[in-house]
């Protein structure tokens, strides 16, 4: 969860309050769980709603969007020699501008379709496939420097 | 970098990264505080949708799977199915129960205030959601009373049978008393002696014989602090003199939340039982949210170490 809620905000703090909102709602929510799906399935969607819906309600507050990344707590548990590139791509990720980061979250790491996203972050599909071009064309671009 | 070696390279992030520090004394204040008025708006939104939903409802849609077409199940009418055959109930707008083969059953009450059906024999499958106690169904030893939730009970005439709880919580009220079934937890019912004591779905065989007899002693002996949950009811179930053992065997695995004092759970007092239920729940729910992400300290909720 705070993996997903961490990718997703790009903000450490931001992404410890997510993670402890996603369990808040999901203990008042499990009632609504009808075992259609996987419960871990049920979850995933509850946090990336979560994140979600707190995003629509900063835009409206703030009228603007304010990323920050902190690439300092991406690094935490990683002693792997290999780990250096997914460093690199973590901290690549969390610069990206929010709604290339959305996206490019969950179609490429959490494996939703444009139609899913489309439907959970009330873009449209057509942009959906735009921003996740977009965000492949600034990791590679970020990446190669 | 071109985009396949960019996809690879995703494909190798780490599935899960550790906060910076423990998260859960902040859900848990959080879930402290909004318990309070959890059921305000949840209680009005149901007495508005009464008010303008009227008690119109006489019946539910009934869909026969296999292809034999729909029908209405009026109250005071019974569905029965045969060795091979399946039928889906419409619970209002609240949810859904399949009848499962060999079964028969009655709707009893249907009025947007309460759904109740009466479960002769055979098995069933009940998805709702909704509040809590809006959806009853009734079988030959209790009544299997929904807080939310999924499961299944099957059931034979004379009141042997099983429920299972796959979501939620369901409450199950019979002639041997009241017992709570959480997510991921079991109650088997007896002819004649209505449910037994609850237990989790990896109890150990040595338990569920020991539950089944209630064997105060074995059971003590067999626990872990995963079956918190049955020492709880066997809290309830014991004679007074055996109160104290039970107590103490349970405080041993999972330690009492504040407030809690021997001397109140073992008089029963509700506001301390009910605390020390919540604390057990609390611990269970989260273990089987992060089954497979985490290992949870099944004694205290928290990471395990």
């Amino acid at each position: 969860m705070y993996a997903l809620c961490l990718r997703l905000t790009g903000d450490a703090g931001a992404a410890e309050e997510r993670t402890q909102d996603v369990f808040v709602r999901a203990w008042d929510k499990l009632r609504s769980f009808r075992g259609e799906s996987l419960f871990s399935s049920w979850l995933h969607r509850l946090a990336v709603n979560v994140v979600m819906n707190e995003r629509r309600t900063t835009i409206r507050r703030e009228q603007r969007v304010t990323p920050v990344a902190d690439p300092e707590v991406l690094e935490r548990g990683k002693g792997e020699p290999s780990v250096g590139l997914s460093i690199d791509l973590e901290r690549a990720i969390a610069a990206l501008p929010e709604g290339a980061r959305e996206v490019f979250v969950l179609y490429d790491i959490e494996g939703y379709s444009h139609g899913e996203i489309a439907e959970l972050t009330g873009i449209a599909e057509g942009t959906s496939k735009a921003q996740l071009f977009r965000a492949r064309h600034l990791l590679r671009e970020k990446l190669n420097r | 970098m071109n985009e396949r070696e960019l996809l690879e390279a995703v494909g190798r992030l780490p599935k899960s990264i550790e906060p910076p520090r423990d998260l859960w004394p902040g859900i848990e204040a959080r879930l402290r505080r909004s318990r309070r008025w959890y059921w305000v708006p949840l209680v009005a939104a149901a007495a508005i949708a009464a008010v303008l939903i009227g008690r119109g409802r006489e019946g539910y849609q009934m869909t026969w799977l296999a292809g034999a077409g729909t029908g209405m199940l009026r109250v005071g009418e019974w569905v029965e199915t045969d060795d091979s055959s399946r039928v889906v109930i419409a619970v209002g707008h609240i949810g859904q129960v399949e009848v499962r083969p060999d079964t028969r059953i009655r709707l009893v009450v249907a009025r947007s205030d309460e759904h109740r059906l009466a479960l002769a024999y055979g098995a069933i499958e009940a998805k709702v959601d909704t509040i809590p106690r809006l959806f009853f169904v009734e079988t030959p030893v209790g009544t299997a009373i929904d807080l939310g939730c999924a499961y299944t009970l099957e059931m034979d005439s004379l009141g042997n049978g099983l429920l299972h709880v796959t979501a939620g919580e369901v409450e199950f009220q019979g002639t041997g008393g009241e017992v709570r079934v959480p997510m991921g937890a079991l109650v088997v019912t007896r002819a004649g002696a209505g449910p037994g004591i609850p237990y989790v779905e990896d109890a150990s065989d040595a338990l569920r014989r020991a539950l089944a007899t209630v064997d105060v002693r074995a059971i003590l002996a067999a626990a872990r602090p995963d079956d918190a949950i049955s020492l709880w009811h066997l809290l309830r179930r014991v004679e007074p003199s055996q109160r104290g053992a039970v107590y103490d065997r349970l405080a041993s695995l999972v330690p009492p939340p504040p407030g809690v004092t021997r001397d109140a759970a073992v008089a029963l007092e509700t506001a301390a039982l009910d605390a020390y239920w919540t604390h057990i729940h609390r611990i269970l729910f989260r273990k089987v949210m992060l089954r497979g992400v985490r290992d949870i300290d099944p004694r205290t909720g928290t990471r395990a170490r």
